[in-house]
């Protein structure tokens, strides 16, 4: 009886994004960090926060309020960085994401947690296995392996912001026109 | 396998490569006997380890190739081209002998019969040949109608035989059954009883053999002694020595006292004063006993691989130390520290030069696909070697083969045409292929160039076009033509052949040298040859550094391109006129790397350039303060940074921040192309 109950119940750990929760597979969550200075990399895209030291390796840190649509992070004492293993095109690599503040690990037995959101939905299902409802609250359980997966970065940044789009093919006319005009 | 076996299969690779190394030198300038040797040298220690760990068919045909190559050495004849092809194929097939878990057995069961056969044939064909000269082996005075050589055999065993296990007298035994002996034992080194070691051998022979089996036949008894043994053959002269009741009389009376190897070899001399001309010391163990003494180890590449990551923690962990002395401001403590500095700096300098391999390794390989594909392409192609002894990190030699590889046969598929064409054009008749690789600055330069059709820039444009790469109506330079062939899915061949045509080429080419961190460049010009160069970084891992800072953040300037460093006013650099600044009577352009990484706030105002070169180029960076020297682990940033173009790593200060390495060439390129 007792078995069959485990073989239900997934760990979850909850954090705060804004005013939202959220939730990630224990499994993928290898350690929680204390905010630490982070090394801005330049020229790279707005989300990509920066890297970290991670007991002498370079951790790469994405700021995931940016990641999903939100305004930048703001620090306060208890933002941190979640050190996440997450698999991109069957590489295992870890990665840091900030986030406003860490919750709780939460247990969660399937029959707990709905599918995802489809309709109107504010975030794209794509990256969400499904939500569940916690005092009220609606907590989103992220598929971390696709929400950090590079195209999906992109991907992301282009529903996100339609400018881009728009840059992204003006660009392209202005790379042609002296081109042609040569 | 046992681990015999495995020792074995190590070696005899090893053995097979330089084989078909010395056969390929064979066939650039033909004929030098110490070649010869070489070959026979090895082919001997084939059959022998083939032999005894159980590989008959790699024993059965180097024993074929060695009588081959016994009688070219015996009659000093050249080495013609078919015989040099079978001894090629013999070495693949020996390759292929030696994977034993190869999987189509059929095949190398034929393909050793054929060779077998080819190989017989080769050999009777030589022997007629030697037939009708007048040759050594053929004895032309009476008294050497028995074709019987005699040998004066030294054989002292070293004291500690018996602890391998070995026998002595065995081998002695061994040379009695080879012919008529006569054994002259040598004890005076053996000690009063008291003193003898009942584990020590104190016994030396002398030998006299005469015999109608080859010189290689006593080597072989010999093959597997340890490196301290003395062995020595020497022929004496091509006759039994020993029928001559007379001399045998004189040598046993010899025997009476004791002896030393000049007075035999004075006897010798003495009763065959005929054939003195004959006496040529082949001291043929003695070199085999040079090559023994261990000049070169194997170590498994993993475990360099270790030594390098130990030596990198252990930079890093110096960096910090070095930090908390200088805070500490402890004498004792900052000698200390010092010194471990320059330890960890040499220890770091001698891995370095472990890990690096010359670019040989690969281009033997080269050789013979040249001579292989021009054969079967029917084109007369040479390829040069230079710079062979450059060296490279052997990850990136690794990495270097197939896109090298690639190019090479597109050179000979594409580039050199057939004799008939290059007639036509007032070439020579033979093609050339240069590889050629030299050091420049921190980087490594592997030129290919060949003196073929060059690239057909119309043809290029044409179908670049047709493809949907660029408009009709797009004017590009040449060099912009030119880098269209490494689009991906381009390829100008007209039929797809075997090797090369199938639209996978250079695109790969170009990004498995992106893969090394290289750089890739072609020029052509038609009708006169291409020239494809490659950029390489020596080593991926450590680089001396310069630690500068720009708004609290530290980056490192790889130190090697640091020409030289201005303080200079920022409020000047304000006023400065199209980015360019007047520095010891030089224009030098100039760039505020505030501006470049996008920070808002203006730096101190005395601020410092930074004058950086490369090959001709030459820029100012413009940074807040250098802190100085310093040795860079370099750590990937991983993939998620992958696009970044100007910061190639990053690396771990002595207080635990993070540095980020920006990576000189590619700053200069971009921004010397303003």
């Amino acid at each position: 009886m007792a078995d069959l109950e485990n073989k239900n119940i997934h760990s979850y750990l909850t954090f705060k994004l804004e005013n939202e929760l959220f939730a990630a597979h224990v499994s993928k969550v290898l350690n929680i960090l204390e905010l630490v200075k982070i090394t801005k990399v330049p020229h790279s895209p707005d989300y990509m926060k920066g890297v970290i030291n991670l007991r002498g390796s370079v951790l790469p840190v994405i700021d995931t309020r940016i990641k999903f649509g939100m305004d930048p992070i703001e620090f306060t004492p208890v933002t941190c960085i979640l050190v996440l293993n997450v698999e991109i095109e069957n590489e295992h690599i870890d990665v840091g994401a900030l986030v406003d503040s860490v919750q709780e690990v939460i247990e969660i037995a399937d029959t707990e947690i709905a599918p995802p959101p489809s309709i109107g939905a504010k975030y794209k299902s794509k990256f969400i296995e499904g939500m569940m409802k916690s005092k009220e609250e609606f907590i989103m359980l992220l598929d971390i392996d696709k929400v950090l997966s590079s195209d999906d970065i992109i991907d992301l940044k282009e529903t996100i912001n339609d400018n881009d789009n728009k840059t992204e093919t003006e660009l392209e006319e202005t790379e042609n026109t002296p081109t042609v005009n040569e | 396998m046992d681990n015999f076996q495995k020792k074995f299969i190590e070696e005899a690779s090893d053995l097979i490569d330089r084989l078909e190394k010395v056969l390929l030198s064979i066939g650039k300038d033909n004929f030098d006997p110490n070649l010869i040797d070489e070959i026979f040298r090895i082919m001997h220690s084939l059959k022998g380890g083939g032999a005894m760990f159980g590989f008959t068919e790699i024993s059965e045909i180097t024993h074929d190739l060695e009588s081959l190559y016994d009688k070219i050495r015996l009659e000093n004849s050249p080495i013609s081209n078919s015989l040099l092809n079978i001894t090629l194929k013999s070495v693949d097939h020996l390759r292929n002998l030696l994977n034993i878990n190869q999987a189509n057995q059929t095949d190398i069961k034929e393909n050793h019969e054929s060779l077998k056969f080819l190989l017989s044939q080769e050999f009777s064909e030589k022997h007629e040949n030697s037939l009708t000269k007048n040759n050594y082996l053929i004895p032309n005075t009476e008294n050497n109608k028995d074709s019987k050589n005699s040998f004066l055999i030294y054989f002292s065993p070293c004291p500690e035989i018996f602890s391998d296990g070995t026998n002595p007298l065995y081998l002695v035994d061994e040379l009695v059954k080879l012919g008529d002996t006569i054994i002259l034992v040598q004890t005076q080194k053996i000690p009063n009883i008291d003193d003898i070691s009942s584990d020590l051998c104190y016994v030396a022979w002398h030998i006299i053999l005469s015999t109608n089996n080859s010189e290689e036949m006593i080597n072989d008894v010999f093959i597997f002694l340890n490196k301290d043994c003395e062995a020595e053959i020497i022929k004496i002269c091509a006759f039994d020595i020993l029928k001559e009741d007379k001399i045998r009389n004189e040598i046993k009376e010899l025997n009476k006292n004791p002896i030393n190897k000049k007075e035999i070899e004075l006897l010798l001399k003495n009763i065959t004063p005929e054939y003195k001309k004959e006496e040529k010391v082949l001291a043929k163990m003695k070199s085999f006993k040079k090559e023994a003494s261990i000049l070169n180890i194997r170590v498994a590449s993993e475990k360099i691989d270790l030594l390098m990551n130990m030596v990198s923690e252990l930079v890093t962990t110096q960096a910090s130390l070095g930090l908390y002395a200088e805070n500490k401001k402890e004498n004792k403590l900052l000698q200390i520290s010092e010194n471990i500095e320059n330890l960890t700096r040499q220890l770091r300098d001698i891995t370095f030069s472990i890990s690096l391999i010359p670019i040989e390794h690969i281009t033997t390989r080269f050789q013979r696909l040249v001579r292989d594909l021009s054969a079967s392409f029917d084109k007369n192609i040479d390829l040069q070697i230079e710079g062979a002894e450059t060296k490279l990190d052997k990850t990136l030699i690794e990495g270097l083969t197939e896109p090298l590889m690639h190019l090479i046969r597109n050179n000979i598929d594409h580039g050199i045409e057939s004799p008939k064409e290059r007639m036509k054009k007032n070439k020579p008749e033979q093609g050339k292929i240069y590889i050629r690789a030299y050091y420049s600055g921190v980087n490594v330069v592997i030129e290919i160039e060949d003196d073929g059709r060059g690239i057909m820039l119309d043809l290029v444009h044409k179908k670049a076009i047709e493809k949907g790469f660029i408009h009709a109506s797009d004017v590009l330079s040449d060099k912009e033509i030119l880098d269209l062939v490494f689009i991906p899915g381009f390829s100008t061949a007209q039929k797809v052949t075997d090797i090369s045509g199938r639209g996978v080429g250079l695109d790969v080419v170009k990004q498995k040298i992106g893969a090394i961190r290289g750089e890739i460049e072609i020029e052509s010009k038609p009708g006169i040859g291409t020239k494809v160069r490659i950029k390489l970084p020596i080593t991926l891992s450590i680089i001396d550094g310069m630690l500068v800072s720009i708004d609290d953040e530290n980056y490192i300037i790889p130190l090697n391109v640091v020409n030289k460093i201005h303080a200079i006013e920022r409020s000047k650099l304000k006023k400065a006129y199209n980015n360019i600044i007047t520095v010891d009577g030089d224009q030098v352009p100039f760039y505020d790397l505030r501006d470049e990484f996008e920070m808002d706030n203006d730096g101190p105002e005395i601020s410092e350039l930074v004058i950086v070169k490369y090959e001709d180029k030459r820029i100012g960076l413009v940074v807040d303060t250098v802190i100085g020297e310093y040795q860079a682990v370099l750590k990937s940033l991983g993939r998620l940074y992958r696009k970044q173009e100007i910061i190639s790593g990053a690396s771990i200060l002595g207080d635990g921040t993070i540095a980020l390495v920006l990576d000189s060439n590619k700053i200069i390129n971009k921004f010397s192309s303003y």
